[in-house]
């Protein structure tokens, strides 16, 4: 302690001190903090704040950003931050609305069992059974193998030579005439 | 528009697609200035900066709304509230991605000085100064701000700022007893 060292300006005597202690950090939590910044802290409980941002140079840096920032208007926000944060919430009311089944899916819903309101259970469930049902009506109405061979036939049917009719095509006889001439 | 402070919070804790969608248009303003100011020192670009705003909005609704459950609005305004939780998650963000740089314009010079180790410092008893008093000279000192802005931080009017800190050096000065070369 020289009276030498000791400096005539505010600042510079300020400089020259260092506070007596090296606090352990506190943890201010969101609420707290908040609560300082709004002034609606009782004194005890601004001074565990007022210490805490004293010490941290971050939480100072943190404070006063956020005072200038809360003291001025504001900017609109780019439309894509609107965007993609309101797309963040909104599923299982779109869930309620898309699982309103029609008249076949309240039929269907009647005959299956309850999964305990598991949507992709049930709906494989109604798909599994769509494609049962689809495969019965296939086969009833014909079959796929009998359908096939029917194919089959009238293809071999078409390469074989069909014996031209005689006399009942006026564009045949006279087509025949011109051609046996040459 | 709808205001933050007119939003309805239970219904929006309940996960209501609308009171959802309301509350994102009135606080998107907020959280984008808080998410920008925060990563400025970042050198962040712009997609960050979105992605960075969108980790907020994630922040909240996570787990069934648990941190905006936390909220309670007898202890502080949304807003404020908000702007807090924002730069927490932006600073986080902002630390899986990359160390901050600062124009060396922004540092204050009292950071930038070389310090002279072999110079001891005087140490400031504890409870010579109060918390308060502390916290004013090292806003006014340390960090180069004036005397509005530590007042606008503290929620006091200049006047008390000034006073305060007078009070504070009149006590330093007295117990360090200076005497002038």
């Amino acid at each position: 302690m020289t009276a030498e060292r000791t400096p005539t300006s505010d600042k510079d005597l300020w400089q020259s001190l260092s506070l007596d202690r090296n606090p352990s950090r506190a943890a201010v939590s969101d609420l707290d903090f908040a609560a300082w910044l709004e002034g609606r802290l009782s004194e005890p409980a601004a001074a565990r704040i007022d210490s805490a941002v004293t010490h941290d140079p971050e939480l100072r840096a943190a404070a006063l950003a956020l005072a200038d920032i809360l003291g001025k208007p504001l900017p609109s926000s780019p439309p894509s931050i609107v965007t993609r944060a309101q797309a963040l919430v909104g599923f299982p009311a779109e869930r309620s609305l898309g699982s309103k089944p029609g008249m076949f899916g309240m039929w269907l819903a009647v005959l299956l069992p309850s999964f305990g309101g598991d949507f992709a259970l049930r709906r494989g469930v109604m798909a599994g059974l769509a494609v049962i049902i689809a495969a019965i009506g296939f086969v009833m109405g014909g079959g796929l193998g009998q359908s096939f061979a029917e194919q089959k036939y009238a293809s071999a049917e078409s390469t074989v030579a069909v014996p031209r009719s005689f006399g009942t095509d006026t564009s045949h006889q006279l087509n025949d005439l011109f051609t046996d001439s040459i | 528009m709808t205001e933050l402070n007119q939003i309805d919070l239970r219904s929006l804790v309940a996960g209501h697609k609308r009171t959802w969608d309301g509350f994102v248009l009135a606080a998107s303003p907020l959280i984008n200035a808080v998410v920008r100011r925060s990563l400025g020192a970042w050198r962040l670009s712009e997609d960050d900066i979105m992605d960075a705003a969108q980790d907020v909005f994630v922040r909240l609704c996570t787990n069934d709304f648990r941190l905006l459950k936390t909220y309670d609005p007898a202890r502080a305004g949304l807003s404020t509230w908000l702007a807090v939780v924002a730069r927490s998650a932006a600073v986080d963000f902002a630390r899986r991605r990359r160390q901050p740089t600062s124009p060396i314009d922004d540092i204050p010079e009292a950071a930038l000085a070389v310090e002279d180790h072999y110079v001891e410092k005087l140490k400031i008893p504890e409870g010579l100064l109060t918390e308060r008093q502390t916290l004013i000279l090292k806003c006014l000192y340390d960090e180069e701000r004036d005397v509005a802005e530590v007042a606008q931080l503290l929620k006091v009017d200049a006047q008390t700022v000034r006073s305060t800190h007078h009070k504070a050096l009149l006590r330093l000065r007295e117990h360090f007893r200076e005497r002038t070369p």
